[in-house]
């Protein structure tokens, strides 16, 4: 029934020319949009869930994608076939659509204000001041504080939660049939990512629109949902209620997506991943249920163990501003204080919202960043009084791993010339060719393949990159590693890949990590011990288990509370 | 061992860029005429072809194009072919080093400001800016009366002005460079500063190097011409476009347009093929607009 579906779409192919010659994006997919109702669109990167959203945007870059077949009906209008001009007063006034990205979705230079009415004044023909008159009342309904005051501010003044809720109060703004939301909460914090949910199921209801919401992590959509499509490599493999999903999922690769993701209730020794429940061409695999049933045994921390990095009231303040003679008038307290110890063999966990000095204290730790006051001891030794030679003498026991793979390899430089740089740098190894031995040694450690040596960074995914960042780091043989949000940048059936491996590796190899990262769903899946850092400070630290099941700081309980149950409410 | 020997190659970002420029029709039709002109330059310099250049021939001046003289003569009854092809040596020979000279300024001295930051930038700074406030013709006429005409000094003289615009670009791409993790992740690995720079960073900003390179050929030889046009140029005798025109100014008057001819065709189409080139250059190195 054409009625109550506001969108339908009917055999849409998309394919996209590249150097490597054609490729199919979207295979002949066939899906509905209810009225009033909101769709889950779910998979990996690649599955080509953005670029069936944005075929009904009929936003897709021509050269070089291409709609070749199908049809999308709204309303029963084939949007395929409408003018370009009929096209434009449907974009942001019948459909609208939010990204992933807020800092770079706004334009700069306008205020929020400006930019919201100029949405009113070209779809709803209203006058400048009707258009900021409305624009003030999304701003309230959008949960922005002060309204009469932000409606003024430039993008850069407000945070990354609050520019999505400009976005938000954008897209809402014409009241559109249907909102395209794509990933609109990946790039925030999962205490941002809970607010921006309530308010998008909010809205939903109040202006009973359709939603159309595009992401790579199943329990982010638990709540919202009524129905779900999930995508793999182009084909949708399962579609249907949000509860029959979430309770009943039917194809592997759906199973796969659920279990991953690591939870607070649950205390597994291993991640399950997608390919425990598919083969690589997509066959179901008979579950090998004992790996998967094995619970995480508590090491526990105790005092007797070896201390391998003590940090002793170390600061990190930034400059903020300079006087006119230079003299600097105020500091950012990026690192405020913090007083920690790592045991060998063991992983902290750090915990924090963007912004709360995490990142900083991890750099500081490696001195990529000098620390401005405090003590870094390593096995007893201050790291912050060491030379230059002592220091990079030092950079062989203590490693890091970054968030993004795709800035952290050099793209100019073979995978090979990576992994054996470093053994250069320390003079590991006799030779080319014992080098070479190595780095194939690496390769395979991380699950990858020696032939893969000569390759370039850009012809690896972001699994894959990771996997080469973790190979570089263990070149050097380290016996400390710290993972800066190295698994925050990846789709969650990777993520749970590279945790697994990352826990292999500690075992094997006896490392010691501190983990960083903003959700304490990870950290408490990887991490024996947890410190939360809020505003540069550590507020409070427990053992892993302590931290979920007694937290005691208001912002510890914030983040336990903001975490994705991974299935609707319900039914919990 | 033999496994990783017997590896496939893999597609570096410099062997995707010679595959899409070999792609495109006019970034090889440019290349090919370049590869004419250093063709011609080489016979030339070798005596091969126009070895006549110089003859003089007082008895067949000013004769207009024939079939003999494709371009005419000149007032010495030179033929103005032969000389404008010899013209083509020394813009090509200012073009490289002019270009090579600014461009190595350039990149070390934006590499080294852009590295290090704090107050060797201030100070590199500080002197570009004041290089870049001289106009560059003072500059060039200053530098040619202390060391004299010719053409190395108007190499030295047009690489010595020509490269503050490229530090500055290699300035600011040293700047974000440096912050990015996979420069970091080598600091982390226990790189030094020059293993930074030179494996790291560099490699990645030699795209803008090699396409500043190209562009500041084309400047070179354009400011050969004009240099030479205002008599700061090569000596007097040494075939140039420049001094082509500027005789050929004079003989204008009496109808002798072949002599300004020859020496701008030439240098259009050589200044129109770098110019071509220089686009496709830009969009088969540029990575972001890959796969368009």
């Amino acid at each position: 029934m054409s009625d109550s579906n506001i969108i339908q779409v009917r055999d849409l192919s998309v394919e996209f020319r590249t150097d490597d010659g054609q490729v199919k994006a979207v295979k002949n997919i066939s899906f509905d949009i209810p009225r009033g109702k909101t769709v889950g669109l779910v998979g990996e990167s690649g599955s080509g869930k953005s670029v069936s959203s944005l075929a009904i945007m009929r936003l897709i870059p021509n050269p070089p994608g291409k709609v070749t077949s199908g049809q999308i009906l709204l309303n029963g209008k084939d949007l395929l076939k409408v003018s370009e001009s009929e096209m434009r007063d449907i974009r942001g006034n019948k459909i609208s659509m939010i990204f992933q990205e807020p800092m770079t979705s706004l334009n700069p230079v306008f205020t929020v204000g400006d930019q919201i009415s100029e949405t009113l004044i070209l779809h709803q023909k209203l006058s400048k001041s009707q258009a900021l008159a409305k624009s003030l009342d999304l701003l309230r309904q959008v949960g922005i504080p002060n309204p009469d005051e932000r409606i003024k501010s430039y993008p850069h003044e407000m945070s990354g939660g609050q520019r999505q809720r400009v976005m938000i109060a954008m897209a809402i703004a014409c009241e559109p049939d249907l909102l395209i939301a794509d990933e609109p909460t990946t790039a925030l914090d999962v205490t941002i990512q809970k607010q921006i949910l309530d308010l998008l199921a909010d809205l939903q209801k109040k202006y009973h629109m359709s939603m159309l919401f595009i992401t790579h992590d199943l329990g982010v959509i638990a709540d919202i949902a009524d129905e779900v499509v999930v995508m793999y490599r182009g084909d949708i493999v399962e579609k249907g209620k949000s509860d029959d999903i979430f309770t009943r999922p039917q194809h592997p690769y759906t199973k796969g997506l659920l279990a991953c993701r690591p939870s607070l209730d649950k205390n597994p020794r291993r991640l399950p991943v997608v390919s425990d429940f598919m083969t690589n061409e997509g066959q179901e695999r008979t579950l090998n249920a004992e790996v998967l049933k094995q619970q995480k045994q508590s090491r526990g921390v105790s005092e007797n163990q070896p201390v391998l990095l003590e940090i002793q009231n170390v600061k990190k303040h930034f400059p903020l501003k300079k006087g006119i003679l230079g003299g600097v008038q105020s500091w950012v307290k990026a690192v405020d204080d913090v007083t920690l110890s790592v045991r060998k063999g063991r992983t902290l966990g750090l915990v924090g919202e963007s912004g709360c000095g995490k990142t900083t204290l991890g750099r500081t730790i490696l001195r990529l960043v000098e620390p401005t006051g405090g003590k870094i001891l390593y096995n007893g030794t201050d790291v912050t009084g060491l030379d230059r030679e002592q220091m990079r003498a030092m950079r062989r026991k203590m490693q890091i791993i970054f968030q993004d793979p795709y800035a952290s390899l050099n793209p100019r430089m073979t995978v090979g010339a990576a992994l054996m740089e470093p053994m250069i740098i320390h003079d590991l190894g006799s030779g080319r060719e014992e080098r070479q031995e190595m780095a194939g040694d690496l390769m395979k450690r991380v699950g990858l393949d020696r032939a893969m040596l000569n390759r370039y960074p850009h012809e690896f995914s972001g699994g894959q990159r990771q996997r080469i960042c973790i190979a570089r780091a263990l070149a050097v043989k380290p016996e400390f590693i710290i993972c800066d949000e190295s698994v925050s940048a990846l789709d969650v059936s990777i993520q749970a890949q590279i945790l697994n491996l990352l826990l292999d590796l500690q075992e094997e190899m006896h490392l010691t990590y501190v983990f960083i990262s903003h959700d304490l769903a990870v950290v408490k899946f990887i991490s024996d011990e947890v410190a939360v850092m809020y505003n540069g400070k550590v507020v409070e630290m427990n053992d892993a288990v302590g931290i979920y099941e007694n937290p005691q700081h208001d912002y510890t309980k914030k983040l336990l509370s903001a975490i994705p149950k991974g299935m609707p409410k319900h039914l919990l | 061992m033999a496994i990783v020997a017997a590896a496939p190659k893999g597609r570096s970002l410099w062997s995707d860029a010679i595959k899409r420029l070999r792609g495109e029709k006019i970034a090889v039709i440019t290349f090919v005429i370049i590869l004419l002109y250093l063709l011609l330059a080489l016979l030339c310099a070798l005596g091969v072809a126009f070895p006549n250049y110089a003859v003089i021939n007082n008895a067949s001046p000013y004769l207009p194009p024939n079939s003999e003289h494709w371009f005419g003569t000149d007032i010495f009854g030179r033929d103005v072919l032969a000389r404008a092809a010899h013209g083509t040596i020394t813009s090509l020979i200012v073009g490289f080093f002019g270009a090579a000279l600014a461009v190595v300024i350039g990149t070390t001295l934006g590499a080294i400001a852009g590295y290090f930051g704090s107050r060797i930038d201030d100070l590199i700074v500080w002197f570009y800016t004041t290089i870049d406030t001289i106009p560059y013709i003072l500059l060039v006429v200053a530098f040619s009366f202390v060391v004299g005409p010719g053409l190395s000094t108007l190499c030295v003289a047009i690489g010595l002005t020509g490269w503050v615009s490229h530090c500055r670009l290699v300035r600011s791409e040293f700047m974000k460079h440096r912050e990015r993790d996979y420069v970091q992740g080598a600091k982390a690995l226990g790189a030094g500063h020059a293993r930074r720079i030179f494996i790291h960073i560099l490699p990645n900003v030699f795209h803008l190097v090699l396409i500043n390179f190209s562009l500041g050929f084309v400047g070179a030889v354009k400011a050969e011409v004009i240099l030479s046009y205002l008599g700061l140029g090569v000596k007097p005798g040494t075939p140039s476009w420049g001094m082509m025109i500027s005789d050929a100014k004079l003989e204008l008057a009496r109808g002798a347009w072949w002599g300004l001819a020859g020496a701008t065709v030439l240098m259009f189409f050589l200044v129109l093929a770098f110019t071509l080139f220089n686009d496709a250059l830009r969009d088969a190195l540029d990575p972001k607009l890959k796969g368009r």
